[in-house]
């Protein structure tokens, strides 16, 4: 939330323990595109485990979620139903962009394309873009981890080594 | 067979000029050039004699637009090409839909992307495009669209046809396995009718394949079936090596067996889990993910990813196995035979599933043929064809294995057949690890760049959810002039009104789930 937007009295504790509370309660709304929903349904299985991080409760109604991972492309067609699924989710919310697809439009862009939503930040504000095609499971969690950081200002889990 | 139906033919129609093809160069055994009035009375007389409408596509060749059937048989191999020319700039044909039910999908697809006015079909809305779409996409020219289409294109209301109850089903539900949106017309809880609406995956493969060279399409076909991955690579494959007369080592051929069987059981896993989540049981889900990871843990060791493989290449492999990824196949193999016996303490045997499966949705033979459903659908009504055994291609002529077929044609027999399945997968494996032959795994002279020979290949093979048609027309370039895929959900969502009707809202998530549909592969 910018500055001239917060009330005039300071919740800042308040608004710190809401935030704690938030990024390690995110709620996804159970939402498949293509290819990337496998691997968001693989890291929601037993050896990726995404509830370790407190993200585990898939809800099928936007409605009870205040997280959509856009997983896989986006159509024109398919454009206004996720805008609608955005709007049903109640605020504060989060997206998370995850794939070639969702980010730029990934392999399916090419001259005189006539159905293809090029990134899903067109229509809806994304938070995190996890690159691939289509990302690993842990790149899926690295990027909830960089949400959960985003959310808090602090990383909670110790980030990944660079070796290159 | 062929010799029978081609005397059959010209006794029937006297001024019919039949030429015979080379099968396999082409991948079908006759073709016929038609009139646009005879269309009709050709089709009445390849139903006749039981054959199915593989196939309807349209092809632009700027001076006219081609209409091409291919009509195949399930008892034997014979399959007929049948070709209608069209004038480009009033394209219109006779329907086959009252005779052929899967050509009323097949039409509406070639009215959109071409303009073809269909002659008496039922219903002529647009199935995938957007409104707003002002062109036939698949014309080489960029014709606009006639104010009488456009009112097709923008027409879908069913609400407002009558004042019935509709149900809308997706894009966005769960079990629905993707962006799949079916309305359901209601009459209480009973199910009096289903519209199934696609394209809110509709990537253009078909247009984009004519953008990219042979090569570059490549990774585009692991995308279109993300579950069979490998079966739509290894298709893709050999249909262009067929055309362009590439010859493949037979080490490779071996390995593209292992590969393609390994994630043939992938993908009845995750159907299992899947289904077995549409209808309420989650359980199931995670022990099969668990094998899943097991096996694709020694795939993506070998071809370097998880799901969207692209391990194939023209003439070869991309690279090749090692002794790592014999000994994972193997474990693999000793670990899925233990859990057989699982699924079947978890799932099989309970009493809620067999109650929730049992007489549900069921295929009758003739229903099968008429909507040209295949794969594990087909075999559960009873039709034992397997493309794997009908029409063999890699290493499946050595190898020796069972088709099971079903009885009933219920989601019941669909589970058993896709579990027995599992199990062919795995003795296939083992028959083709222990006869691996030594070797080079890509052919010396793999060509750079590819240019296959003028004409054109439709070309079969067997992908988890049954028939993958691949047809390609080349101009001697390095682009596919027209590539045309004739994919298994297709053919097996349009049988789901016909199965839904009459049945309870909470049936339809059963019998639309033992379809086992992949959403982008429908939608291309």
């Amino acid at each position: 939330m910018e500055k001239e937007n917060l009330p005039p009295v300071s919740f800042a504790v308040l608004d710190q323990v809401l935030d704690l509370a938030r990024a390690n309660s995110l709620w996804p709304v159970t939402f498949g595109l293509a290819c990337c929903a496998i691997e968001m349904m693989s890291s929601a299985m037993a050896r990726f485990d995404i509830d370790r991080f407190g993200a585990g409760v898939f809800r099928p109604s936007p409605r009870q979620a205040d997280l959509m991972i856009v997983s896989g492309t986006v159509t024109k067609k398919m454009a206004p139903v996720l805008v609608t699924l955005y709007d049903q989710m109640p605020s504060p919310k989060w997206v998370i962009a995850m794939g070639n697809c969702a980010i730029s439009g990934g392999p399916f862009v090419f001259e005189g394309q006539y159905n293809l939503i090029e990134g899903v930040d067109k229509l809806v504000p994304v938070d995190v873009y996890v690159p691939g095609c289509p990302p690993r499971p842990e790149g899926l969690l690295e990027g909830f981890l960089k949400l959960q950081e985003k959310i808090t200002g602090k990383r909670r889990f110790p980030g990944p080594v660079e070796r290159w | 067979m062929v010799n029978k139906i081609k005397a059959e033919l010209q006794a029937a129609f006297a001024d019919l000029t039949i030429a015979e093809e080379s099968y396999p160069q082409c991948g079908y055994h006759l073709s016929v050039d038609l009139k646009a009035k005879d269309i009709v009375n050709i089709a009445s007389f390849f139903d006749e004699r039981s054959f199915y409408l593989a196939v309807e596509l349209g092809v632009d060749y700027k001076e006219y637009l081609e209409l091409v059937y291919i009509f195949s048989i399930h008892s034997s191999l014979c399959k007929v090409k049948v070709t209608l020319k069209l004038d480009p700039s009033q394209p219109a044909a006779p329907t086959l839909s009252k005779i052929y039910d899967c050509a009323y999908w097949y039409e509406r697809e070639i009215h959109e992307f071409y303009g073809v006015r269909f002659d008496g079909h039922p219903d002529l809305t647009y199935l995938f495009l957007h409104d707003g779409i002002d062109f036939y996409p698949l014309r080489k020219e960029k014709i606009p669209v006639s104010e009488k289409d456009k009112q097709e294109l923008n027409s879908y209301s069913p609400a407002q046809r009558d004042d019935s109850l509709f149900i809308n089903m997706g894009p966005q539900h769960p079990s629905t396995h993707g962006v799949l949106r079916v309305v359901l017309k209601m009459d209480g809880e009973y199910i009096e009718d289903a519209y199934p609406v696609l394209g809110y995956l509709h990537r253009m493969q078909e247009k984009m394949a004519e953008n990219r060279t042979y090569y570059q399409f490549l990774p585009n076909t692991g995308r279109m079936d993300y579950l069979g991955a490998m079966s739509f690579n290894l298709g893709y494959v050999t249909a262009v090596e067929r055309l362009a007369g590439i010859d493949v080592p037979a080490r490779a051929h071996y390995v593209r067996v292992i590969a393609t069987e390994l994630n043939r059981i992938c993908s009845h896993l995750l159907w299992i889990g899947a289904y077995l989540a549409d209808l309420g049981g989650l359980s199931p889900f995670l022990y099969a993910f668990d094998d899943r990871e097991n096996i694709q843990d020694v795939l993506e060791a070998v071809t370097g990813s998880r799901l969207t493989y692209c391990y194939f290449r023209f003439g070869g492999l991309y690279n090749d196995v090692d002794d790592a990824f014999i000994a994972g196949t193997k474990a693999v193999i000793a670990r899925m035979r233990g859990r057989f016996a699982l699924y079947e303490k978890l799932v099989g045997g309970n009493l809620i599933f067999i109650n929730r499966t049992r007489g549900i949705g069921v295929i009758e033979k003739e229903r099968a043929r008429k909507y040209a459903v295949s794969g594990p659908v087909l075999r559960g009504a009873g039709i034992g064809v397997d493309l794997r055994k009908k029409e063999p291609y890699a290493a499946y002529p050595e190898m020796d294995f069972e088709v099971p077929t079903g009885k009933n044609g219920d989601a019941l027999d669909m589970y058993h057949i896709r579990i027995k399945e599992m199990e062919t997968s795995l003795n296939i494996i083992e028959q083709a690890i222990a006869r691996l032959p030594d070797g080079p795994f890509i052919v010396e002279k793999a060509p750079k760049k590819l240019k296959p020979r003028k004409g054109d290949l439709y070309h079969v093979v067997e992908t988890p959810r049954g028939e993958l048609g691949i047809y390609i027309v080349s101009d001697e370039s390095d682009k596919p002039y027209r590539m045309k895929w004739r994919v298994p959900s297709f053919s097996n969502l349009m049988i789901f009104p016909e199965l839904a009707k009459g049945n309870l809202l909470s049936d339809a998530v059963a019998i639309l789930g033992s379809l086992d549909l992949v959403i982008p592969e429908i939608d291309r």
